[in-house]
């Protein structure tokens, strides 16, 4: 990655912070709220109100990890919390 | 992206913080001014009079009003004078898209009232930056997250943050603007996350929309039905048949005991069977943010059909946390404390983008340096006199069109809008076209004397009261700290490298 040109560094870091963090916080909130013993409609506030915390560290994460492809960390950690937030949508898919 | 964590970090919050200083500070000083947005209302629309009367009686007037011209309309809505807002102002039709009157609270006639934006205007720009509502709300909320990421990465690569706690060197040049960028963030950390924070936590769900979407299938209604929040049947059977309504003051002040100071209300169906008579609180009774909170009476019997709900503890946190960033509660102590944070909140983010440009001004400033480099140097310059200084020119200015511009122009709101946003772009211009110590001192002494001016127009147009002297007496001291800016601009100190340098040489 050290040869590529600097404006297409910082555009990768800041698509792995803005999108890949996205996707992690949106995981994220979605497992948190699955998971939550709380009646739905409480599990989906208590879920939400910590996800910019989780936002506001991936952005940070994109930026300090020390190659490129570990900047996408977050969007990969993402796919799991994914499948435990939506697996009755998931276990209908399938079936 | 660099070698190590801090530096990284520093990376990121150097160029995160100028790319997106400018609308950042542009939504902190609209902020700022909107916890004032309805005393500026008031200063804004200098016809409407400021009279002691009773919302009871003002109440009454209205319905008598509404009785009069529109008995046949299928909602009523009066906003009754409070301690913020003394006029007294009737509309039909939905909340958002309905027509007002202002009615003279003492006589209940109608009164011609010049259209304006208000104080509104900031409350809106601080929230939407103007643009479509959606999209505004999205930029607004990825602008808030930068500076989320900013105050943490400054308190990353802030490595003596309780030495440098006491420390301020001033007229150091740019030690002085470091030593002040880091004690306004520092002093105030607990406001400046706080107020980021909550201002996510309002339009959460639009954000993050995860939860809604894994529980309840991203079925909004469904979502708010489990909240509690349906809205209540209307009856239209009922609405259908005449009936005569209910005396509203006895309502009022039984609202008034179970709520506090009572913002307005809303007649549902008048003059049916089926009215429906909401009367609402001012916000700001409760820390916890009460919008669309009501208590329903039915319109013919008094009798009262649904009272305020008591939040659970999750809704009412979320409630609690956008109350933190609506700033209604408390008062006016509250309001000052607030607008005050504020201001020290414009000055960090204003003091770090000048930063960025005195920490390389002797590399990039003179003629041996790199003309590429030289030309974004000077970009950012130009952007930050034309988004710090020309931005506020703009916001004083907007005041100034609400009452030069005459009453009677068509579309009058849309030209204050075009005033303030051309006011802005000659700010850039100007800036662009003269030196930048030049156009510094010349925006902020016109924003200063602006300012002060303030109480000149409140003069001419002989409408003082209480609020509008309140307003014009800020103005006036935001003028004279305007006005001391740009005079430390036009007679800086000598930097202390240079004077150093000559004694060095004369030793």
């Amino acid at each position: 990655m050290s040869e590529s040109p600097a404006w297409l560094r910082i555009l990768s870091r800041s698509a792995a912070a803005l999108l890949g963090g996205y996707a992690f916080s949106y995981a994220a909130t979605a497992c948190l709220a699955r998971i939550l013993p709380l009646s739905p409609a409480d599990a989906v506030l208590v879920a939400t109100l910590p996800a910019f915390i989780c936002y506001t560290l991936a952005i940070l994460w994109a930026f300090a990890s020390r190659d490129a492809l570990r900047a996408w960390v977050p969007l990969a950690l993402a796919a799991p919390l994914m499948l435990i937030g939506f697996w009755p949508q998931a276990l209908g898919w399938l079936a | 992206m660099k070698n190590t964590f801090t530096q990284s970090m520093a990376w990121l919050h150097t160029w995160a913080g100028l790319i997106f200083g400018w609308l950042l500070f542009a939504i902190f000083v609209t902020g700022t001014l909107a916890v004032f947005d309805k005393e500026l209302n008031h200063w804004m629309q200098p016809e409407i009079p400021a009279t002691e009367v009773s919302q009871a009686d003002a109440a009454t007037r209205a319905i008598a009003y509404l009785q009069t011209h529109e008995p046949n309309a299928g909602n009523w809505g009066i906003s009754l004078p409070t301690e913020r807002a003394p006029g007294l102002r009737v509309s039909t039709g939905d909340r958002r898209h309905g027509v007002g009157v202002q009615l003279d609270p003492q006589t209940g006639e109608p009164i011609a009232v010049r259209d304006s934006v208000g104080g509104n205007f900031f409350f809106r720009f601080h929230f939407t930056l103007d643009l479509p509502r959606n999209w505004g709300i999205f930029v607004v909320g990825a602008l808030a997250l930068v500076m989320l990421a900013g105050l943490i990465t400054g308190i990353v690569i802030h490595k003596k943050i309780f030495k440098e706690f006491f420390t301020f060197r001033p007229d150091k040049g740019q030690r002085s603007w470091l030593d002040f960028h880091n004690a306004s963030a520092v002093l105030l950390l607990p406001f400046h996350l706080m107020i980021t924070y909550t201002g996510l936590v309002i339009f959460m769900l639009i954000y993050i929309p995860a939860g809604v979407d894994a529980l309840f299938e991203g079925d909004t209604r469904a979502y708010f039905q489990a909240q509690g929040n349906a809205r209540m049947e209307q009856p239209r059977r009922l609405a259908k048949q005449p009936g005569e309504l209910v005396d509203v003051a006895p309502l009022l002040a039984q609202a008034q005991a179970r709520l506090g100071p009572i913002g307005g209300l809303n007649i549902r169906n008048p003059n049916t069977a089926g009215a429906r008579i909401e009367i609402r609180p001012v916000l700001g009774n409760r820390i916890a943010l009460t919008k669309g909170n009501a208590m329903v009476f039915d319109g013919v019997s008094g009798k009262l059909l649904s009272d305020v709900p008591e939040l659970r503890p999750a809704p009412l946190t979320q409630r609690v946390m956008a109350g933190l960033h609506f700033a209604q509660f408390g008062g006016y102590p509250m309001r000052w404390l607030y607008f005050i944070c504020g201001l020290v909140s414009c000055a960090m983010i204003a003091s770090g983008l000048v930063l960025f440009c005195v920490k390389r001004g002797r590399k990039y400033a003179n003629a041996n340096a790199d003309a590429s480099a030289r030309r974004w140097y000077r970009v950012a310059e130009v952007c930050n006199v034309g988004f710090i200084a020309g931005l506020l020119l703009a916001c004083v200015g907007l005041l100034w069109a609400s009452r030069l511009l005459p009453a009677e122009l068509a579309h009058r709101e849309a030209w204050e809008v075009r005033s303030f946003f051309g006011l802005w772009l000659l700010a850039l211009l100007h800036a662009g076209v003269r030196p930048a110590k030049r156009a510094w001192i010349e925006q902020l002494a016109l924003s200063a004397l602006l300012c002060a001016g303030l109480g000149v127009l409140g003069m001419l147009a002989g409408a003082a009261d209480s609020l509008r002297i309140g307003v014009e007496v800020t103005g006036l001291v935001l003028g004279l700290g305007l006005a001391l800016a740009a005079w430390r601009v036009a007679h800086p100190k000598p930097a202390p490298v240079r004077a150093r340098r000559q004694v060095e040489a004369q030793a």
